[in-house]
């Protein structure tokens, strides 16, 4: 049965990966094109989220912060030092990995809104330094002039799509490992996990950093997208919608987590015929989806998507 | 730095503060009944702000009226909010972190909602106030800031009388500690949890119609007050009630010298990482809530 459901489970993913595989060929509009870019994008700090809260429980509000440090080191690498972008690439997650693991820090005593209080407080303070230090960040004026690893607007998408596949599978992996069980229990429990033999502080700290690897990844994938940064794509809003991505996913799910970011990254424009209300609605629709998680339970999602990494969306007391 | 502008600055940081610490009061109500940190809170403040622009600009119905309209209107809102949408949640159980979240979208719903029924652009309303300084003492004093004083000082007394003085104010603190012993001797928890919604929204509507004349109203300012107010809410104490006022008068101060004494630009980051510091330090802030303490 356990079986079944892997084979199921990965089917599923692999199906969604063909299907998007498709979209070059398919001849979508490149507005469309770009979007579909975008959700993928999204995926990948949509992951890194998976890991922190679903797997781990911790919750972040400043992972717009981190996206943003990733973006703007493989920015300021390829455009002020003319670095090549794929050494850039391999650069800019390690930096938000290192600035996520002081991030982590806070997580050893704090919990609940505190940490979530920190981690907004980190994200803002990203933020305006951006919008402050002009000299190496162009400031509010941007920075633009970004090239990407790929050129090609349908190779960049195919090395996307496979990379979204990767961390999905790792993602995935990782919940099974040994690692992805110490997370799972400091979710649980704390104490329990300690008096087990789990070292809380350490993995709590594996869980920032692998995550904000992630987000910076995401982010430098950002910047070869837009080739523009500004400091206004990674505010508060952008890290809740982020967060609310995870949230609608199903918290630890992994198939569930890159489609709710294609999806939701893809509402926006869906929406585009109401013009201004669209964003009202789409927030009306996740408060919905909050209220009801319960109710919903994802039972039937799950039946569709196979069965979900971690405990259900809105168990536990 | 002579002693007048000294001082000038820590009255203008009070104004501010004391504007952070009703936000930060309102969270710190709904803490105490709920347990649930109210993230929505900033937003919360600026809907108030605009429905007194609404009610004072628009419609321009004398002060107090639409200062009363804006209170009740906000306080039913909140009421609302409790009944239809966070207490059935708590009711079912739910993971406290789903709660948290939906908190978050809540605030993201205020923000687009106020973006498409009041627009983009920047308002503000005349200061009822005046703008014309008051001297005392060599020392120049906008009319607004005695104000605030004033009604922040009347406010936290009613408060205080109402929680201590009536049986809704005694029920909603016995929630607020005992939820259980508290229903089991007849008080509605319902009832009180959604009544401290109300007081709770109320308040921040309060720091949103006095904070619009000094900062004019944009529908992201949520954002950035709200920071402020948890930074208020965590120095201070969460769940404390004296907490709250002295948290939030600390950050107005702060931020106020810091941005003329050292650089205006980096005022925010320095308040954030005073917080920081804070909760890795003091993490129950300066006064610690116990039971007896919880309002």
């Amino acid at each position: 049965m356990g079986k079944a459901f892997g084979f199921f489970k990965k089917n599923i993913l692999l199906i969604i990966v063909l299907l998007l595989a498709l979209v070059p060929v398919a001849g979508v509009p490149s507005y469309q094109f770009y979007i579909i870019e975008r959700g993928l994008q999204n995926a990948i700090i949509v992951l890194s989220l998976v890991i922190l809260l679903g797997y781990t429980g911790l919750l972040s509000l400043g992972h717009a912060g981190l996206l943003a440090v990733g973006a703007y080191t493989f920015g300021i690498l390829t455009v002020t030092y003319g670095i090549n972008p794929w050494i850039a690439l391999m650069v800019a997650p390690v930096v938000a990995a290192a600035l996520g693991a002081l991030l982590g820090i806070p997580s050893f005593k704090l919990s609940g809104p505190f940490l979530v209080v920190t981690t907004i407080a980190f994200g803002e303070i990203v933020r305006i330094l951006i919008l402050n230090w002009e000299k190496l960040t162009g400031g509010p004026y941007g920075l633009g002039g970004i090239k990407s690893v790929i050129p090609s607007a349908k190779g960049m998408y195919y090395f996307l799509l496979v990379l979204v596949f990767l961390v999905s599978v790792a993602t995935m992996r990782l919940s099974k490992s040994r690692i992805g069980l110490a997370f799972k229990a400091i979710k649980e429990d704390e104490v329990a996990a300690e008096v087990m033999g789990v070292n809380v502080r350490r993995y709590k700290l594996l869980a920032f950093t692998i995550s904000s690897f992630m987000a910076g990844l995401s982010g430098a994938l950002f910047a070869c997208l837009t080739n523009y940064l500004n400091p206004d794509s990674f505010t508060f809003a952008e890290s809740a919608t982020y967060l609310l991505m995870v949230v609608l996913g199903g918290m630890a799910n992994v198939v569930g987590a890159v489609a709710s970011a294609l999806g939701v990254t893809a509402l926006p424009e869906v929406l585009r015929f109401m013009v201004r209300s669209r964003m009202v609605v789409y927030s009306l629709v996740l408060l919905l989806v909050i209220r009801y998680s319960k109710s919903l339970n994802m039972k039937t999602l799950r039946k569709v998507l196979g069965k979900p990494e971690g405990s259900t969306l809105g168990g536990g007391e | 730095m002579s002693l007048v502008t000294f001082v000038q600055l820590i009255i203008q940081g009070l104004n501010m503060g004391l504007i952070y610490a009703l936000a930060a009061l309102g969270i710190s109500l709904i803490w105490n009944a709920t347990s649930l940190f109210n993230f929505s809170q900033g937003d919360l403040l600026t809907i108030g702000g605009y429905v007194m622009l609404t009610a004072f600009s628009y419609l321009a119905l004398p002060y107090p009226v639409a200062f009363l309209i804006t209170v009740v209107v906000m306080g039913v809102a909140g009421y609302m909010l409790s009944k239809g949408y966070f207490y059935p949640m708590f009711k079912q159980n739910f993971n406290p972190q789903i709660i948290l979240i939906g908190t978050v979208a809540l605030s993201i719903f205020v923000r687009n909602g106020i973006l498409l029924t009041w627009g983009p652009d920047a308002q503000t309303y005349a200061n009822p106030f005046g703008s014309k300084a008051v001297e005392i003492l060599g020392v120049n004093i906008m009319p607004h800031y005695i104000w605030n004083v004033v009604i922040v000082a009347v406010l936290v007394v009613a408060l205080q009388m109402f929680l201590r003085g009536t049986v809704i104010g005694i029920a909603m603190r016995a929630v607020a500690q005992k939820p259980v012993a508290a229903s089991l001797m007849g008080v509605k928890v319902e009832q009180m949890v959604s009544m401290t919604f109300l007081l709770s929204t109320g308040l921040a509507a309060i720091s949103g119609l006095l904070v619009a004349p000094i900062i004019p109203l944009i529908p992201e300012m949520g954002g950035l007050l709200a920071i402020k107010a948890f930074a208020a809410v965590l120095i201070g104490g969460l769940g404390s009630f004296a907490g709250a006022l002295v948290g939030g008068v600390i950050i107005g101060i702060a931020e106020v010298l810091f941005a003329t004494l050292v650089v205006s630009t980096y005022k925010d980051v320095f308040i954030f990482a005073v917080l920081i510091l804070f909760l890795l330090i003091r993490p129950g802030g300066i006064f610690k809530a116990d039971i007896s303490e919880k309002v």
